[in-house]
């Protein structure tokens, strides 16, 4: 028939395959949810991100020296753990990640390339054991990044006051604490949007 | 295939163990190397290659460039090569922009075990790894990500 061999049609489906393939990689930015065990670190994730969270496995390697033998020399821990993120498109070329972390001290040294390039961090705290997030404080503290600490509230309930949080963290004035609920869209972007502000001021600062 | 629960305090770090040893499936008691010239017994059935294989041995080398997030495509220019099953199932992904990250969740492969593939099939051509300039974010971007996350609901 004619206008199967029409020179436009074939150029048509030319333009259409090669046009509609390579899409243009959409730049990826970055938060980091960190704390202590249970505290709704994958809850968190799962509710901002639109997809099911993913489970990645990573290997970490740390120095660690024998608190139990205190003679012993100083040895090097390996352990594989298991990180869950989530992805929120932006639009067509922004694409925000969120990456739930273990919290645990023995992990800090993988946060090195973990928080290289990272907006900021979300700690995630539960009144019952705030002692749990110390090591992320710690860590983002020295790093640098921008953070806020948001205490999980479960039911709406407090064992302790926001400001009650802030001194037993001893974190600065300028770090925001926050409460919000894991478990809800709205409460966790309203945290992390936070974070987005504390980012903000601090790629203003080192811009100017 | 069942992942450990990241907040579990009690999942046991051994010491020694190079890392990738460890996330495959080990017999009760850990890695014990084998003699060389010793056959595998034929009936025993491996169901999954361990990690380190896939990779030759290496469990590091991993180009530093290659973050978790960063975004992969396969090259629209690529030829046909012989690949791994690993590694076809890593380009068969990445028909459209995907992070490391999610190629390594979706194929269950081992964080550090993907970069390393992904690093070997973009020096052969076959991926396009796209390596962000400016590492720290600058504010234009930040201020497009609140906005986007401000309009969700």
């Amino acid at each position: 028939m004619d206008f199967e061999q029409s020179p436009d049609r074939v150029v048509g489906t030319a333009a259409v395959s090669s046009g509609g393939r390579p899409k243009k990689a959409p730049v990826p930015v970055k938060i980091i949810v960190a704390g202590g065990f249970g505290v709704g670190k994958t809850t968190t994730v799962g509710a901002i991100s639109e997809i099911s969270p993913l489970t990645t496995e990573a290997e970490m390697t740390s120095a660690s020296v024998g608190i139990d033998n205190p003679g012993q020399a100083t040895m090097k821990t390996t352990t594989t753990i298991a990180m869950d993120f989530g992805v929120l498109t932006i639009d067509q070329t922004l694409k925000l990640y969120i990456f739930g972390t273990p919290g645990q001290s023995r992990f800090a040294f993988m946060w090195d390339d973990l928080i290289k390039g990272a907006l900021g961090a979300l700690v995630v705290v539960d009144t019952n054991r705030i002692d749990d997030c110390y090591p992320a404080v710690d860590y983002f503290e020295r790093a640098g990044l921008p953070f806020v600490v948001g205490v999980n509230t479960f039911n709406g309930q407090m064992s302790y006051s926001l400001d009650e949080v802030r001194w037993a963290l001893a974190i600065r004035e300028d770090v925001p604490v926050l409460s919000f609920d894991a478990r809800f869209r709205g409460s966790v972007r309203d945290a992390l949007l936070v974070v987005l502000d504390q980012a903000l001021d601090k790629a203003i600062r080192q811009k100017s | 295939m069942t992942y450990p629960d990241p907040d579990d305090p009690a999942h046991p770090a051994r010491p020694s163990v190079r890392p990738f040893l460890q996330s495959g499936p080990l017999p009760a008691g850990g890695y014990r190397p084998t003699h060389t010239d010793e056959q595998p017994p034929a009936t025993e059935q491996t169901t999954a290659l361990r990690p380190f294989v896939i990779t030759s041995g290496r469990t590091d080398g991993a180009d530093p460039d290659i973050g978790m997030e960063t975004q992969v495509t396969a090259s629209p220019g690529a030829g046909p090569v012989r690949l791994s099953p690993e590694m076809r199932a890593i380009v068969g992904l990445c028909f459209e922009p995907v992070s490391v990250a999610e190629i390594s969740a979706r194929l269950r492969l081992h964080l550090g075990v993907t970069r390393i593939l992904v690093g070997d099939l973009r020096a052969a051509g076959q991926l396009d790894v796209h390596v962000l300039n400016n590492e720290t974010p600058d504010p234009e971007t930040i201020m497009r990500v609140i906005r986007g996350l401000r309009a969700i609901t």
